[in-house]
């Protein structure tokens, strides 16, 4: 695609989110969601392959059929109210709807059903684009009207989406279809906190986004999107398989890389907010993520498999890899833990 | 509720029915995503009516702009699914199973 058309995209991509953050009313939310949306498709199906093309027409119904709903809440309190400011949202039919709304948006159970199709469908930097940045705008959204929404819609959306992100991706082998139940778990952990306490949901979203993107970028580096790739790569990028692996695991919430973070903090506010049985509930689901984490670790370096598999061992590798933004990203994942007063003080 | 309120939520509701239990084409899904729209568009333009003010009369131009951007993209999507898949069926668009 000409580069013309690459940075309009892009730029569009950066405005829809922008109006989304400095919007205060449901109009202007509405359209900063929509121009995302319409930004992000041609460059979802910039390659004319029939999963590409499917993957966008799938996610372009969702987000179109969200961002409806989304409006139609909104226009309905703005009827019986008065008030379209977004701060100002009154808890009658349309509080759920919007929550609904801006579930299918992001993908968290048990809207998440486009997720992995969708997910699969796109190649690796265009599916980073996806799972984070378009992440962004509704999360925002979520975070301006989390004082208003109903509480037990919001537990029961968050306790799903980490339960369904964890048993979902039990039985994947393609990658990008692991990465996106992971997101749906993820989702999952920062809507449950997001009524408790704002600052964690958000310090939640910003690791998420450094977690996901290191992974999203290690894979591009190991050039992998099937687990039985990924058991070949031992062999051709050492270093890059061992930060896939930290990288993952990171995500899984192992202690001390940064993605204990959020969990740790999430489930002392729990705690806090004497809520033990959701806390437990929270903490168990989060087993059912690391074992899918664990097995492409063990597939990466734990072993070496011995009878022939159906991989070429690449013997040389593309130089001139751009590796700065992975080598950033890849540091604050792994090693970010002990700044955690920091970025609690820094998100409050 | 108020009898246009209840039109324009009925339509707005209906759209939506049809988006969500499409049967057979994609063109269907669209269709009922545009008449999503064409329902906001109606509420838009009717609220501030009742409001009788003039600040949010010019709402429904800037919603059916951006409704016509979506439809336009719809349709190419559609344009270009039966490019890659042959039809517009949406039981063609299986690729991407678990």
């Amino acid at each position: 695609m000409s580069p013309y058309v690459t940075m309009i995209l892009i730029s569009s991509l950066g405005l829809g989110t922008t109006i989304t953050f400095t919007s205060s009313s449901w109009l202007m939310a509405w359209m900063g969601l929509e121009i995302n949306t319409l930004a992000i498709t041609p460059l979802m199906v910039k390659q004319h392959h029939p999963r590409a093309t499917e993957a966008t027409t799938k996610y372009f119904l969702t987000q179109a059929t969200a961002s409806g709903l989304l409006l139609f809440a909104t226009l309905n309190n703005a009827w019986m109210t008065g008030e379209w400011n977004t701060m100002e949202l009154s808890n009658n039919l349309s509080a759920p709807m919007i929550t609904m709304a801006l579930a299918l948006k992001m993908g968290v159970a048990p809207m998440h059903f486009w997720l992995p199709e969708v997910l699969q469908g796109l190649p690796l930097l265009t599916g980073l684009i996806l799972s984070t940045w378009q992440k962004l705008a509704p999360f925002t959204l979520l975070y301006m009207t989390s004082h208003e929404l109903n509480t037990t819609t919001m537990t029961i959306l968050g306790l799903t989406s980490t339960i369904i992100g964890g048993l979902g991706g039990l039985n994947q082998t393609q990658l990008r279809k692991v990465l996106a139940y992971s997101s749906i778990a993820h989702l999952g952990w920062m809507v449950i906190i997001i009524q408790y306490s704002k600052t964690l949901a958000l310090l939640n979203l910003l690791l998420y986004i450094t977690m996901t993107s290191t992974a999203f970028l290690t894979l591009m580096t190991l050039s992998a999107t099937k687990i039985n790739t990924l058991s070949t790569k031992w062999a051709t990028t050492p270093i890059a398989t061992m930060t896939a692996m930290l990288a993952l695991l990171a995500l899984g919430g192992l202690p001390p890389l940064t993605g204990f973070m959020p969990k740790w903090l999430i489930l002392q506010e729990l705690t806090k907010q004497n809520l033990p049985a959701l806390a437990t509930l929270m903490a168990l689901s989060a087993l059912l993520s690391l074992f899918f984490y664990l097995r492409m670790c063990h597939t990466m370096t734990l072993t070496i498999s011995p009878n022939t598999n159906n991989n070429m061992i690449t013997w040389r590798k593309k130089p001139g890899q751009k590796a700065l933004p992975l080598a950033m990203l890849s540091i604050m994942t792994l090693m970010a833990l002990p700044t955690t007063p920091t970025m609690v003080a820094i998100m409050n | 509720m108020t009898p246009v309120q209840l039109s324009f939520n009925t339509a707005f509701t209906l759209g939506l029915m049809g988006v969500t239990f499409h049967r057979a084409h994609l063109l269907s899904a669209l269709l009922c995503l545009e008449g999503m729209m064409l329902s906001l568009y109606m509420g838009l333009s009717l609220w501030p009516m009742q409001l009788e003010s003039t600040t949010y009369m010019t709402t429904p131009l800037l919603l059916l702009a951006f409704s016509a951007c979506e439809a336009g993209a719809g349709l190419a999507l559609m344009v270009a699914t039966s490019r890659t898949h042959g039809t517009d069926h949406l039981q063609n668009l299986n690729l991407l199973q678990c």
